[in-house]
């Protein structure tokens, strides 16, 4: 297993470019990349003040390496990283980033999707809606 | 057993009241940490994950029998069910 792996659990913004450059700095042999953004959405009624995301920061790195680890057994990957924010979150705000690349493009999606499907319910990240006269801890759907 | 950091997150800590706190356990595997815990105050019931389901790392690893032994722990977590992503 040659795969890359870089694992943030971080209150700043990722930069989609920049990752871009140092994913071809670290690997020559992918020829697909895939990127997978999960951003902060309004709420039926457009009410959403903000997204209010809390982590247990270490636990959660911890499980996103093993998952991490998990894909890079499963799929012959060369490249993969995954950013989740945590904090304060606004309208349009960037929670996590995903990256998987491989030769070529099978295993660089399937693994992504995979590594979201863990994220969503595996990985120590609780997401608080606030609107205006409500507060709701997100459930998993 | 000596002094363990126990850690509160989410709607646990919403209702617990705190994220943290240090206390001398004497119980030897979670199971008995919450009934412990429970005489100290009713807000501890939500540990019993009635409402809701109730994780809990121990020196963060994921624990799913709350009978497995806790002792030489120095932390300890309860959680909601996650929702990253």
């Amino acid at each position: 297993m040659n795969c890359k792996i870089i694992v943030g659990v971080q209150k700043t913004d990722f930069d989609l470019n920049l990752e871009m450059e140092a994913l071809k700095l670290k690997t020559k042999k992918a020829g697909a990349v895939v990127f997978f953004v999960g951003k902060v959405r309004d709420l039926e009624d457009d009410k959403l003040k903000y997204l209010e995301i809390e982590s247990f920061e270490e636990l959660a790195k911890r499980k996103i390496k093993d998952i991490c680890d998990d894909a890079a057994t499963t799929w012959d990957l060369e490249y993969i990283l995954v950013k989740h924010r945590f904090g304060r979150l606004e309208l349009n705000d960037n929670i996590v980033l995903v990256i998987t690349s491989s030769k070529h493009r099978k295993n660089a999606y399937e693994a992504s999707r995979y590594i979201m499907e863990c994220l969503k319910s595996n990985v120590p990240f609780w997401k608080k809606e606030v609107a205006n006269n409500t507060q709701n801890w997100v459930e998993n759907s | 057993m000596g002094k363990v950091k126990l850690k509160y997150f989410s709607r646990v800590r919403e209702i617990i009241g705190k994220p943290s706190e240090l206390i001398e356990v004497k119980s030897k595997n979670l199971q008995d940490l919450i009934e412990e815990l429970q005489s100290m105050g009713e807000q501890y019931s939500v540990l019993k994950g009635e409402h809701f389901v109730v994780y809990s790392a121990v020196d963060q690893n994921m624990v799913t029998d709350f009978k497995a032994s806790i002792e030489g722990a120095t932390e300890i977590a309860f959680f909601p069910p996650m929702t990253g992503g």
